[in-house]
């Protein structure tokens, strides 16, 4: 552990210069509730940690434009307090407040879930079903990109060398629109997601669909956006038929592994049956506004 | 990279000089000596190291120090108000919230940031605030219960003299474990102690060498000493007294992943340091023996040289002749049902330190069998047994996990060459791959009965894979048989137990020695002959229920403390109420269906046909100080307060004056080991009698008759007869060389008799019965098991303490269902508490307890045991629920979602698809 140089910058700019000039390793620190465990694993190898908890501009939670910017270090906790993402964004709150025990929501950060870039992280598919945007600056400045293009596969993203996430904007919403996160996991809690499904739609006057998204986690290498799953949804009034045309699509595009906590049958079904149940709350939110 | 941060710690500004990146509970309990805050995991899993940060809880193991900078810390040292017990400790220990105590400070913070935002929470609150906390041993009811219960007054009034037994006592050894002061393995390792780190093997089955250790030694200069198989006196232990299967080091060949290969001795510091691949080890793997198929396979490679088709034992019981009863029989049912292995999961990991003083040694462990520790240790290090003394430490779980020796001979070892204290903690996947585990079982069963739903013959083949060394093997290949049939009479019985090696970890003693694993077959054939005659589930098991007069499969005439059919009486009402509840549930459609099983359960206490002799003692010194000197150590179950009490009301005096000696081997007698069931049962027997043996001698002393009363007071013992009073002036009595003036001993061995040739015999002196009933809800689409309700008749002779005996069954149902729903122990897949799931508070369902007291009247004011008797009807009866929800008998458990889910689909027919 004494082979660790640790650094806690006070500003994202700091934050950069100090990993773009290390040489070696360098890892950034958040909630250390990925990164801590795989030290300890010695799943990585030591080298320069810059503590990013201390940079207040990365603690915030700004609404913008009828949505929300989200600091990348802001914790599940402190985004489950927050009763306006929770009005707008239910269902990338209830993804976030998924994440481990009380003590580790406290401490897990959106922006680590989402680097961390491991297929099951639960945030991550409802990020990506809101489509939001996150904001990465660099030793090359900043730039936005899709939360879909961050993980590009386990334990692996796009990241450049020196480049962190900054934050995460959730668009605006308009009328009749709602998302929804469901997991599932063998015990009732303290688990990651054997499957995970997001479902975000807008319904029109008339109570028909008018836009979806839907997105899978835990059943391919990182998480999908699953277009035929929505395409399943829009233009019609989400009724039973179109709910089981949304499982299949579902099912067709899961591509899981065969694991002690459910063979790949078993995950592939459960895919489906979740892409119902929280299409359901999703209507059931959407047609409450 | 060492800098100095500065932080408040339960009020007061601390700065300590330490790596920014030192976690936080390293930091508390290295630097700062504050060991309440507990490691279990160190990995975010357990929330045994729960502190609070600014007024929120959060794992300290995942608090780099840097990020406590500045910032307020809360940990358990600081709960307590001005000396005296906060509302929500005192809530704990009024509802025996904590048994072995390891999980307490953890709850109690996660608790308190809770109710520092909330102070009326309502259960769900609670049970959202405490889940990241786990628990092996109460089943997390008590806990939550406290929790709600924290505004009531504090009322700890303490029972008269003579009224004891049968009161609700808090434990006595309960406020400690509330505060933190209560010293496990790990928290009272002295300053100067090297450390001891074992090499594993990441193999189930390899050669080995070890190369040329220099180079390791050069580039580590904190690294004194690399142990290996050569530096071992004799290196074999076991638990039987010929069977010393098992090396300390292994030497040349790995039998399962995780077995002990070298020790390195060190700093602390520099054993961290060095990676695996350091070491030069070089292995070669061979093909290892996995699962029972492969074991008892024709040819198969033998993981012990010496035993001839992996076979360890074979044991088998004959009562009549079952095969022709079968045959005429009106109903019969068969199955085959698999387990798997099941860890331990104790929060506290194994840890200890050893020292040598002189000729002698000492050790300082969290063990549940200090004596066999003793016996074992010297054996290993060619000692005589005295020259050993055990010392133990509060034991953070043991569940029979700790009956096996861990760290003890490696740091006996060390302390005893290198003349210094060493100590060794292990990590958390280091406890999982080496600790032994549950046996997998198959077990293939046949049950017949008559048109009246009367049984008549019963056959079961129980097969069990015992992993690498032979450990408590024999133990649970002789109790299953016996126990083949149920809590039933059945005439004709034909039972045969039979455990093989392979290169997995070795299966020892848990909770239960294999009466778990064969309840699930004979309650799941039950089910299925009450099915085939259309007999409600219940009143069949009633029918056949042992009752006093009759014979067991052993031959065994049970004469008194049969309380099954009490049990299943008991049940009846809330049965009847669950069935109508559950048809009600079920008309309202959905994707849930509500089911209802019951499981009936008996269980020998103590040895299986063999002696275990237990004694206490208790002495009066000249000063007044009464001294209960008892060497049964309390593992978290509360014998530590049972026994007191027992003692107490045999004596006569108020239990406030019993001062505790624990286990140590030097002071105590031996209580035998803390394991099936016995120590209320055999070790309160004797603590009775030495009660009652000392009372004698007072009451001789005074001239006073059998109903005198006994005061103490100071150093006068005050006699009252009648209207006759004497005072005994203790310093006035010649004392021995301890101060000692008078002592009362008390010794106690079951009756029972061998087992024959044809498993005929009285292995036990009694047995405990019981009946549950569960309520469970299964999600139909996904296969998920929600278990309701459980409702748990228990009889216990006398329920000595009752929320002592209410925590060992929450306890037990608590590992019965995650035996039956989730957990499975795979080596090198398994090895943490995120990856191998025990029940977290969610998973326990609300539980009621009917407490059925048919006394032993062999037992201390007629108790037997109740350890395990929790466990073992619990798994049958979830199963139960499920069949009767689903149509889907389970054959192999754990019933995993994507199982059940499979099982229910293959019952459906591929047509079926649920939404
Ligand atoms: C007991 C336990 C239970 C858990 N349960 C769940 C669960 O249910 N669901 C789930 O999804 N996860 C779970 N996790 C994993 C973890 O808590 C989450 O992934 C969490 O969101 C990580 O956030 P963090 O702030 O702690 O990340 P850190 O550990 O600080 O960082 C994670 C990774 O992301 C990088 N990183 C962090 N922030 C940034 C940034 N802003 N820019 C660039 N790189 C960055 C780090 O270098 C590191 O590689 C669990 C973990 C534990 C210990
Ligand atoms: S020790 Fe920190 S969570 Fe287990
Ligand atoms: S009391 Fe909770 S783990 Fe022992």
């Amino acid at each position: 552990m004494d082979a660790m140089q640790y650094e806690a910058p006070g500003s994202v700019d700091e934050a950069v210069a100090l990993l773009a000039a290390a040489d070696g390793a360098a890892w950034v620190l958040a909630g250390g509730t990925d990164l801590l465990v795989q030290l300890r694993a010695d799943l990585i190898e030591p080298g320069l940690v810059v503590d990013i908890k201390g940079i207040s501009e990365l603690r915030a939670i700004t609404p913008e434009n009828g949505g929300f910017r989200i600091g990348a270090a802001v914790t599940g906790a402190e985004l489950g307090e927050h009763e306006g993402v929770k009005a707008v964004w239910p269902g990338v709150v209830e993804a976030m407040e998924l994440i481990g025990s009380v003590q580790i929501q406290g401490r897990a950060t959106l922006g680590g879930n989402l680097c961390n870039a491991s297929p099951a992280a639960d945030s991550v598919p409802a990020l990506i079903a809101a489509e939001a945007l996150c904001s990465v600056v660099g030793p090359k400045g900043r730039r936005e990109v899709a939360v879909a293009e961050v993980a590009t596969g386990p334990g692996e993203t796009s990241l450049g060398p020196g480049e962190i996430v900054v934050d995460i904007l959730l668009p605006e919403r308009p009328a009749r629109a709602a998302d929804a996160y469901l997991r599932f996991i063998p015990r009732t809690e303290m688990d990651i997601a054997v499957v995970g499904v997001a479902v975000s739609l807008v319904l029109d006057e008339r109570g028909v669909c008018a836009q979806a998204r839907v997105a899978l986690g835990a059943v391919a290498p990182r998480a999908l956006l699953v277009p035929e799953a929505a395409a399943a949804l829009i233009g019609g009034t989400v009724d039973d038929d179109a709910l089981e045309r949304l499982a299949a699509a579902a099912r067709a595009a899961c591509r899981p592994i065969d694991d002690m906590r459910g063979t790949v049958a078993y995950r592939t079904k459960v895919a489906g049956v979740l892409a119902r149940r929280a299409a359901g709350i999703a209507l059931a939110r959407a047609r409450s506004e | 990279m060492s800098a100095a941060t500065s932080f408040s710690v339960n009020g007061g500004t601390v700065r300590v000089t330490a790596p920014p990146l030192k976690r936080l509970a390293d930091v508390l309990r290295e630097d700062l000596g504050l060991t309440g805050t507990k490691i279990g995991c160190n990995a975010g899993d357990c929330g045994a190291c729960t502190v609070l940060l600014d007024g929120r809880q959060v794992c300290a193991c995942m608090v780099p120090l840097g990020q406590a900078a500045g910032r307020a810390v809360t940990t358990v040292e600081g709960l307590a108000e001005g000396g005296r017990l906060s509302a929500l400790q005192a809530a704990f220990q009024r509802h025996g919230a904590a048994q072995c105590g390891i999980c307490t400070p953890g709850m109690l913070l996660a608790a308190s940031d809770l109710l520092a935002r909330d102070a009326a929470p309502d259960e769900p609150a609670v049970m959202d605030a405490l889940g990241g906390v786990l628990c092996r041993c109460t089943g997390y009811r008590k806990i939550v219960e406290a929790v709600l219960d924290v505004a009531a007054p504090q009322a700890d009034s303490e029972p008269a003299a003579g009224s004891a037994v049968g009161a609700r006592l808090a434990k006595l050894d309960g406020m400690a474990m509330l505060t933190g002061a209560t010293r496990f393995g790990a928290d009272a390792i002295p300053a100067d102690a090297l450390w001891l780190r074992v090499v594993r093997s990441p193999h189930a089955a390899a050669r080995f060498a070890v190369g040329d250790l220099a180079p390791l030694y050069d580039a580590n200069p904190g690294l004194v000493r690399v142990l290996s198989a050569a530096d071992l006196p004799c290196n074999g232990f076991g638990v039987y007294p010929d069977l010393k299967d098992q090396p300390v080091l292994a030497d040349g060949v790995v039998r399962f992943r995780g077995e002990a290969v070298l020790a390195l001795v060190g700093e602390k510091t520099a054993l961290e340091a060095i990676a695996d691949e350091a070491v030069p080890v070089a292995y070669e793997p061979i093909a290892a023996v996995v699962g029972l198929d492969a074991a008892m396979a024709e040819g198969a490679p033998l993981v012990q040289a010496d035993k001839p088709g992996n076979l360890l034992i074979d044991g088998g019981l004959r009562k009549g002749d079952a095969e022709a009863a079968l045959g005429s029989c009106a109903a019969r049912a068969e199955g085959v049902f698999e387990t798997a292995f099941v860890e331990h999961a104790y929060i506290e990991p194994e840890a200890g330190w050893a020292r040598r003083l002189g000729k002698r040694l000492e050790l300082h462990v969290s063990t549940q069998s200090p004596y066999m520790d003793r016996d074992e240790t010297a054996n290993i290090l060619g000692l005589a047994p005295e020259q050993v003394r055990v010392l133990p430490s509060a034991c953070g779980g043991g569940f029979g996990g700790k009956l096996d020796l861990s760290v003890q001979p490696l740091i006996a070892l060390a302390a005893w060459l290198l003349e210094r204290p060493v100590a060794c903690v292990y990590q958390r996947p280091e406890s999982m791959a080496s600790s032994t585990k549950r046996h997998p079982a198959r077990i293939r069963a046949r049950f017949g009965c008559d048109a009246g739903g009367i049984l008549q013959a019963v056959t079961m083949n129980a097969d069990f894979d015992t992993g690498a060394y032979a450990s408590w093997g024999p133990t649970v290949a002789v109790r299953v048989p016996v126990h083949a049939t149920g809590p039933y009479h059945v005439p004709h019985v034909s039972a045969r137990g039979r455990a093989f090696f392979s290169n997995a970890p070795p299966a020892g003693a848990f909770r239960g020695f294999g009466v778990p694993q064969s309840a699930i077959a004979h309650e799941a054939l039950m089910d299925d002959l009450a099915a085939q005659l259309g007999l409600d589930r219940l009143a069949i098991r009633l029918r056949n229920a042992l009752r006093p007069g009759q014979a067991t499969a052993s031959g065994q005439v049970l004469q008194a403390s049969v309380g099954l059919a009490p049990c299943l009486e008991a049940l009846a009402p809330p049965w009847s109420a669950a069935l109508a509840d559950a048809a009600a549930f079920n008309k309202t459609g959905g994707a849930w269906r509500r089911g209802v099983g019951i499981g009936c359960m008996w269980y020998g206490i103590g040895n299986t046909g063999l002696p275990n002799p237990s004694t206490m003692a208790l002495a009066l010194g000249r000063d007044g100080a009464l001294t209960f000197y008892n060497g049964a150590v309390d593992i978290g179950q509360g014998s530590s307060t049972v026994l007191s009490q027992i003692c107490a009301d045999a004596l006569g005096l108020p239990l406030g004056h019993f001062q505790l000696v624990v286990g140590d081997t030097d002071l105590t007698a031996d209580a035998g080991k803390t394991s099936a069931s016995r120590q209320t049962f055999v070790s309160g027997k004797a603590a009775q009698l030495a009660g009652e043996d000392l009372r004698g001698q007072i009451l001789r002393l005074a001239n006073a008759g059998p109903d005198a009363e006994i005061a103490l007071d100071g150093t006068a013992l005050r006699v009252t007869d009648g209207a006759a009073r004497h005072v005994i002036e203790l310093d006035s009595l010649p004392a021995a060389a301890d101060g000692t003036v008078l002592r009362g001993e008390g010794s106690f061995d079951p009756p029972t008799t061998p087992l024959d040739d044809n498993g005929q015999g009285n292995p036990y002196a009694t047995y405990g019965f019981a009946a549950q009933l569960a309520v469970a809800d299964v999600d139909l689409a996904l296969g998920v098991t929600k278990v309701r309700k459980i409702v748990a008749a228990h009889d216990v002779g006398r329920a000595i303490n009752p929320i002592q005996v209410e925590g060992q069954i929450h306890g037990g149902i608590a590992q019965g269902l995650g035996l039956a729903l989730m957990e499975e122990y795979i080596p090198g897949q398994t090895e943490n508490l995120h990856d191998y799931l025990i029940p977290t508070v969610g998973d326990v369902p609300e539980i009621e307890v009917i407490v059925v007291e048919d006394a032993e009247p062999l037992g201390p004011f007629g108790a037997k045991g109740v350890g395990e008797p929790g466990l073992i009807p619990t798994a049958p009866a979830i199963l139960g629920a499920i069949r009767h929800a689903t149509g889907v008998r389970i054959a192999r458990v754990p019933a995993l979602p994507h199982r059940l889910r499979a099982a229910i689909l293959a019952q459906a027919g591929p047509e079926d698809d649920t939404p």
